[in-house]
């Protein structure tokens, strides 16, 4: 059966100056109908622009490769195409609940606004907000309906943008970074209603965040992405067991764990590379404890390895001596 | 997640507007503070300039053609013998008793002739900020679904020429293309001959409506085209310029992004999320801008000949009837103030975040 | 590292005008001939020809002529309105930086009021009491333009004030007067100099409004303004009389206010925000 999403040598340039900057650089991966995907790597590593290049949110980015959902080609699709499929095909929950409503208009309204668009009546639209708030847990949602996004703390207000997201159906649901702006208190709360509402209705899950630590208990399977590509994939147990690329290393050892009395495995030094600045070979080379020459020359390509696969020449050569 | 919901929202419900209600008094309350201090700082300036006038003030008060008595007796009425701080007193106490002055041309309370052609310039200024608020608004949203291209940079360009015309020469530039050589509109004055209609409000495009008087209203609706026309061009393009710069700004915001992932069409989230977003400043222009209408008046009245206060004012400056100069400017002063109010409470009914920054400020009180 | 935007058609138009009008306003009494200045009735209301390139007013002046030199008194008159409010709203803002928080909030309590009043109609109380001219017209534009910098640059150094460098000097012992000299001021430069432009359009609107009402410039002045009002009664004989020097204002008017715009564009960006990102 063919993949929910399907997507496949995906390049993204934004404008820089007279010419263009690829800030993700042939991205491939895959998602299945109520597949969770987790996508992990540290700030600037091209996840949100992934994701928002699933629902070409951004109008002056050159956006190259292809981009299959539900059968159809994203990438050639009409505008009007596009807006069937934003909403009902994907959606999407943003990083920062305090910024992604309109601060001008009632909730209940942004949320039924999505079935008003797709031409359903006010009072069913309405009435389907209020229901969909409820099961995602605001209380009196009827009349809280009525209300302003300020007048909202941050986890509710991730609740009202999760109704959005939902309402009109969608397939798959996007959430970049969907707890990071939230208190750590707040965090579960709001995973564990995506992890239900996605359960519910058998929706595909692509979830990005930059903290490993939420992602076990969530996903099936793993992309781990470093400046602009995706160097190891695998299923959730492989990737946390036995990581193959160093800088998936570096990233698990980051994470604080309670049952990890010892001294931790030391954070990566050092920081990310800018787009504009990628180093040779390997992108990840001058970060990398376990560098070896060739990896400055040349960039390693993405190849199967276990369960999953890896781009690393450190790697693939302990896999061929295995 | 075992909380009742049945009982809760009725209780706090009930007396909310009551306690809602409190806030929203303080709000005024510090509002109409702050006019009354602007008041005062008004009269202090207008007092200012009656110590600015060259020369005798007596003089100047009781007019050119008065002889020495008629002098003395205005230097006694204005108590100019007194020290300054009594004298400022006594204007304050003259002005609260609603004397503005006595005209030397008109011999009359500047009050009295303010009242008379008050509707006038009321008329003028109202159909202008409609004019005004219909032209810049569509335009600027439409150009802005533009992005740059087409009607965007056209109208970009236009707006930025006719903001920098001067008021008083495409008035008279108007006046001469329109009137004298195609002779479609009326020019000068503010109705035909013989065209009478009731004095009710003063307006006469109103008065003609109440009065069931088609043809009156058709008649007085003429005679404001162009000094209507000359003035919205100016003030729509200044603030479609404003609005153009907040739509951009509110384009650009967070939200604008989950909105288009909802399915929103370009024109739906221009016109139902960057719009309401981008109004609060534009409000608040449009709210300054009824100053310099009054302002402007003062050159659109002149040109076209209506019996406005703003071409009183005029009047008085080329009479060098200094006080009633200063009466109006005190009266117009003193309706801008109000006019500020007004915009105050559009403000606070138009955005519920600033609705929600007052009652939680209301409350800390 | 930034690339400096290169040079458009369109912003080399702007800066080619705005210098042409420069030029006009310091040369253009030098240069203009006699005649400009003193009348010829026998050559009056002549339209514009090979000879008269914008025909002859009342007194048979030279309109063109009469409209170059009416670049100093309305143009130089009006860079000095703007000049001496944006440093009283300076010393304003400076002040209320520096004083104590109820001084300040005193300032700027000032600074509403003088926001709250209709400018226009003040400033032409102001010139009429003092006795029009155009030296009555620029005072009393001067005392009233002032507010609208003075918040504007107040609500900069509220911003820059808690800036981590201000705060780390202010540590040090630095003073609050020497950081708003040294840093803050410099740094709200661009942002005055492009508010500077754009209020020099505007106040050569205001100041040829003054004019044309009779309480600045008077005639015989080649002042824009003063030229319309006394070209109004010829209008319907002798139209280029008043087209001319209205055209002069707005040609004025948009160039500077393009200029604003421009220079927006070049700096506005930099230096409003410090350099903070990248
Ligand atoms: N509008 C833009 N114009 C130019 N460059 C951009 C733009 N938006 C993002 N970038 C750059 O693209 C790269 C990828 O950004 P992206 O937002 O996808 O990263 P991310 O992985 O989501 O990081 P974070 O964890 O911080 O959200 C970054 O280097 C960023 O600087
Ligand atoms: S390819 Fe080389 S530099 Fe890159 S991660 Fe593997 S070992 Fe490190
Ligand atoms: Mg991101």
């Amino acid at each position: 059966m063919k993949p929910l999403l399907e997507v496949r040598a995906l390049t993204i340039d934004v404008p820089k100056g007279e010419g263009w900057m690829r800030v993700v650089d042939g991205v491939d991966f895959s998602i299945g109908a109520g597949e969770r995907v987790a996508l992990v790597g540290e700030s600037g590593s091209g996840k949100s622009m992934t994701a928002r290049a699933l629902m070409r949110l951004d109008d002056a980015l050159r956006i190259g490769g292809a981009i299959r959902f539900a059968g159809e080609e994203v990438l050639g699709c009409t505008e009007a195409e596009m807006r069937a499929l934003r909403g009902s095909g994907i959606g999407m929950v943003f990083q920062d609940p305090m910024a992604s409503l309109d601060p001008f208009m009632r909730v209940g309204d942004q949320v039924a606004e999505v079935l008003r668009i797709r031409g359903v009546g006010r009072a069913e639209a309405h009435a389907r907000a209020v229901a969909i708030l409820a099961e995602l847990g605001v209380r009196d949602a009827a009349s809280r309906s009525g209300a302003y996004p300020h007048e909202f703390s941050g986890g509710m207000r991730q609740r009202v943008v999760l109704a959005m997201a939902l309402v009109a159906g969608p397939k798959l649901l996007v959430a970049d970074e969907p707890t990071t702006a939230l208190d750590a208190r707040i965090q579960q709360q709001v995973l564990d209603l995506i992890d239900d509402a996605a359960a519910d209705r058998g929706l595909g899950v692509l979830l990005i965040t930059h903290n490993l630590g939420i992602v076990a208990g969530f996903a099936d399977r793993v992309l781990v992405m470093y400046s602009g590509r995706i160097v190891e994939e695998g299923p959730v147990e492989q990737i946390f067991a036995a990581p193959a690329h160093p800088y998936t290393r570096g990233l698990i050892a980051a994470v604080p764990r309670a049952d990890m009395r010892v001294d931790r495995l030391p954070p990566i030094d050092g920081a990310p590379p800018s787009p504009a600045r990628r180093p040779s070979g390997c992108a990840f080379h001058p970060r990398c404890p376990v560098r070896l020459p060739v990896c400055v020359m040349t960039a390693p390509q993405l190849r199967p390895s276990g369960g999953g696969s890896v781009a690393c020449h450190l790697a693939a050569a302990e896999e061929a001596m295995a | 997640m075992f909380d009742s919901p049945a009982a809760d929202p009725a209780l706090p419900n009930r007396f909310a507007p009551v306690r809602a209600a409190a806030p929203l008094v303080r709000f005024f309350a510090r509002r109409i503070g702050l006019s009354v201090l602007t008041l005062l700082g008004l009269v202090t300036l207008a007092f200012a300039m009656t110590k600015f006038i060259p020369g005798d003030e007596a003089q100047v008060a009781a007019g050119p053609d008065a002889g020495p008595d008629q002098v003395e007796a205005m230097r006694a009425r204005l108590g100019l013998d007194a020290p300054a701080i009594v004298q400022y007193l006594r204007f304050i106490w003259r002005l609260l008793h609603g004397d503005l002055g006595t005209s030397i041309v008109t011999y009359q309370p500047v009050l009295r002739d303010l009242e008379r052609v008050l509707p006038s310039t009321l008329e003028l200024v109202a159909i202008t900020m409609v004019l005004n608020l219909v032209i810049a608004i569509p335009v600027a949203t439409i150009a802005a679904a533009q992005g740059g291209r087409g009607l965007d940079a056209l109208t970009r360009i236009a707006a930025a020429i006719a903001a920098g015309l001067p008021v008083f020469w495409v008035a008279l530039m108007l006046q001469f293309l329109l009137g004298t050589l195609a002779r479609v509109l009326p020019i000068s004055g503010q109705r035909g001959f013989g065209v009478t209609v009731p004095n009710w409000t003063g307006m006469r495009t109103l008065d003609a409506l109440l009065s069931g008087n088609p043809s009156a209203f058709l008649d007085a609706s003429l005679y404001l085209v162009l000094p209507a026309a000359t003035l919205a061009l100016h003030f729509s393009s200044q603030l479609f310029r404003a609005l153009r710069a907040s739509l951009e700004l509110a384009a650009a915001s967070d939200f604008i992004a989950p909105v288009k992932a909802k399915g929103a069409s370009t024109a739906r989230i221009l016109w139902r999320h960057a719009l309401p977003n981008a109004l609060p400043p534009v409000i608040t222009l449009a709210g300054t801008q009824i100053a310099d209408m009054l302002g402007a008046a003062v050159l659109v009245e002149a040109v076209f000949a209506r019996q406005g206060v703003g071409a009183y004012l005029a009047n008085a400056v080329a009479q060098k009837d200094t006080f009633a100069v200063i009466g109006t400017v005190l009266f117009v002063g003193a309706m801008v103030c109000v006019v500020n109010l007004l915009v105050d409470a559009i403000l606070l009914a138009t955005d519920p975040r600033l609705r929600a920054a007052e009652l939680a400020r209301g409350g800390r009180q | 590292m930034m690339a400096r935007p290169h040079l458009s058609l369109g912003d080399a138009t702007v800066f080619v005008l705005v210098a042409l009008i420069l030029a006009a306003a310091v040369f253009g009494n030098l240069l203009a001939p006699e005649a400009t200045f003193s009348s010829d009735i026998g050559n009056a209301f002549l339209p514009p020809d090979a000879q008269h390139w914008l025909g002859t007013d009342s007194q048979g002046r030279d309109v063109l002529w009469r409209v170059i030199a009416g670049a100093a008194p309305s143009l130089l008159s009006s860079m000095l309105v703007v000049t001496i409010y944006s440093l009283i709203g300076v010393v304003v803002a400076t002040l209320a930086t520096v004083v104590p928080r109820w001084l300040d909030e005193g300032l700027m309590r000032g600074t509403e009021i003088g926001l709250a009043l209709p400018g226009v109609i003040v400033a032409m109380g102001f010139a009429s009491a003092m006795g029009p001219s155009l030296a009555s017209a620029v005072i009393a534009m001067s005392i009233t333009g002032w507010p609208i910098t003075a918040r504007l640059l107040r609500s900069i150094t509220r911003q820059t004030m808690v800036a981590p460098y201000v705060q780390g000097a202010q540590v040090m012992g630095v003073s609050r007067f020497r950081l708003m000299t040294r840093h803050v001021l410099p740094n709200s430069l661009d942002v005055l100099i492009i508010k500077w432009s754009g209020d020099v359009s505007i106040t050569i609107l205001v100041l040829g409004g003054l004019s044309f009402v009779g309480v600045g410039a008077q005639p015989p002045s080649a002042e824009w303004g003063a030229m319309i009002s006394d070209a109004r009664s010829y209008v319907s004989t002798a139209w280029w009389t008043a087209a001319a020097p209205g055209a002069a204002i707005a040609l004025t008017a948009v160039s500077f206010s393009l200029l604003g715009d421009i220079l927006q564009r070049r700096l506005g960006g930099a230096g409003a925000s410090g350099g903070a990102r990248s």
